[in-house]
């Protein structure tokens, strides 16, 4: 008898949703978001009065869109590298220690047991974005009144980045170790925020960064784009569409890179 | 149709070849030792057929499919070398994940699980953290989550490991118990008394290839014990 591989699959997730819970990082993972929550708290206390820049008063209730965007863009970017960090080891590690060969010699699709080592690594992530993001924008809107569709919007982006990152971190943890796939990560994201920002702002980008800009998910872009009603009337000259539909199509590249690259993958231990 | 197959199978890891030229099958119902010293391409053969990892040439049939196929892995339990679980995971939660892996569930799922449990003598210890175990009590838990839903065909690899006399004798009972209720083993070992106890053929491997194979009186010359038999296989091919 062979169960089918949705059940395969759910038993397979929730065992690797148990693994992540009790990992050591978690305890980490729970102190840093509550600080940047705190941060947040703080970044966002003051909804009304004046600031002077350049010599010139400017009330705070104007830039209030701008600050807002920059704290869920920097959110966002910190939780994509969060689930890239978690997918780093999360399928290697049951492959090391030799725990993932017996569930292996079930009859057991590679795929569903990447999918759900993927799953058990995002729903962490996702959870943690979900509370940070949600937390943020509830803060933006009550003391700065910005609308939370926009905020709700740049949280599907940022979960769909999380998805691409974690993808292609665990696909990569498979060929180098932990370490170096957290680095690439935090160079990866940092690296596609900062020409993705600059995009964003009209500078000339270059063959590399033009080629940086095209050829890879538009991490930063999609949440930005999403948050742009909140600095009204400054809107990126993006199409909002054509950005969703980029993320969506690396979202499902990604899982289909891993899926493939695990099914080719030689279990030594 | 044979339960397993590998014809000609090479495997090169780099440079080293681990298997050259490797024949071996094994019919429904039987039992067959793999003998071979350390490092002779044993556990690679079991690795093969798991889909664990691809021959470089040659191929490799487990119950007439690819082992790539998850339906070739359908009734078939393995107990590794070093058997490794999940520390964080009771005994009885371990067989219930394995049960739901292979369609058990429900009152079917305790059923099978309770029988593993009575099996191994690990009833008084289900609800104990694997991560609390004796390497021995371990291992009788990879014994049990290879006898889980009654399988047709076990590959032990070094399945005496870690046990001590009592749990060996134990271990050779359980086998012996499989092979009685029709199950095909192949018990892959160095242990020569125990292959000679558990298995009625034998397939002696040396560096990747299988030097000899057959009833274990068809190998043997008059008045040679296995272990002589074996030493002088294994000799003779490297001269």
């Amino acid at each position: 008898m062979r169960p089918s591989s949705s059940a395969i699959f759910l038993e397979l997730a929730s065992e690797a949703l148990w693994d992540a819970t009790r990992r050591r990082i978690v305890p980490m993972i729970a102190f840093v978001s509550l600080i940047s929550l705190l941060a947040v708290d703080s970044c966002t206390s003051c909804g009304s009065g004046n600031i002077t820049a350049n010599g010139q008063v400017v009330p705070v209730s104007e830039i209030a869109g701008w600050t807002g965007m920059l704290v869920i863009a920097s959110l966002s970017m910190w939780m994509m590298v969060l689930a890239g960090i978690l997918a780093s080891d999360h399928l290697t590690e049951p492959l090391s220690d030799g725990s993932a060969n017996l569930v292996l010699s079930r009859p057991v699709p590679r795929g569903a047991f990447a999918g759900a080592r993927l799953a058990g690594a995002l729903a962490i992530a996702m959870a943690t974005a979900v509370v940070v993001l949600g937390v943020s924008a509830a803060l933006l809107h009550l003391r700065s009144g910005l609308p939370l569709l926009p905020a709700a919007l740049a949280g599907l982006a940022c979960l769909a980045g999380s998805v691409v990152v974690g993808s292609l971190a665990m696909t990569l943890s498979l060929m180098t170790t932990r370490v170096a796939t957290a680095m690439l990560v935090m160079v990866f994201v940092g690296a596609v925020t900062f020409i993705n920002s600059l995009g964003l702002t009209g500078v000339e980008l270059g063959a590399v960064g033009t080629a940086i800009q095209v050829l890879t998910p538009p991490l930063s872009t999609a949440v930005v784009v999403a948050l742009a009603p909140w600095t009204d009337p400054v809107v990126p000259d993006v199409d909002p569409i054509i950005m969703m539909l980029k993320l969506c199509a690396w979202m499902i590249a990604s899982v289909g890179i891993l899926l493939v690259t695990f099914n080719r993958f030689e279990i030594r231990q | 149709m044979n339960v397993f197959e590998l014809e000609g199978v090479t495997k090169q890891y780099g440079r080293r070849a681990a298997l050259r030229g490797f024949d071996l099958s094994l019919a429904p119902g039987e039992s067959l030792g793999l003998l071979g010293p350390n490092g002779a391409g044993k556990t690679t053969a079991i690795r093969l057929l798991l889909g664990f990892s691809k021959p470089t040439s040659g191929t490799v049939r487990l119950r007439g499919l690819s082992p790539s196929d998850p339906t070739s892995r359908v009734g078939l339990g393995y107990l590794p070398e070093r058997v490794q679980l999940p520390a964080r995971m009771t005994i009885r939660s371990l067989l219930f994940h394995h049960a739901a892996l292979i369609g058990l569930t429900g009152a079917a799922a305790d059923l099978e699980v309770d029988a593993a449990l009575e099996q191994t003598g690990l009833v008084e210890r289900a609800n104990e953290r694997i991560g609390s175990l004796s390497k021995g009590l371990m291992q009788r838990a990879g014994f049990a989550q290879a006898f889980l839903g009654s399988p047709d065909l076990i590959l032990f690899d070094e399945p005496t490991s870690g046990l001590d006399p009592i749990g060996v004798r134990d271990a050779r009972d359980w086998i012996a118990s499989a092979r009685e209720r029709g199950c095909s083993v192949m018990v892959s070992s160095h242990q020569l008394s125990e292959v000679e106890r558990t298995c009625d053929k034998v397939a002696i491997v040396n560096e990747g290839q299988v030097i000899a194979s057959g009833g274990i009186r068809s190998i043997l010359n008059d008045g040679e014990s296995l272990e002589d038999a074996f030493i002088r296989l294994v000799r003779q091919e490297r001269k």
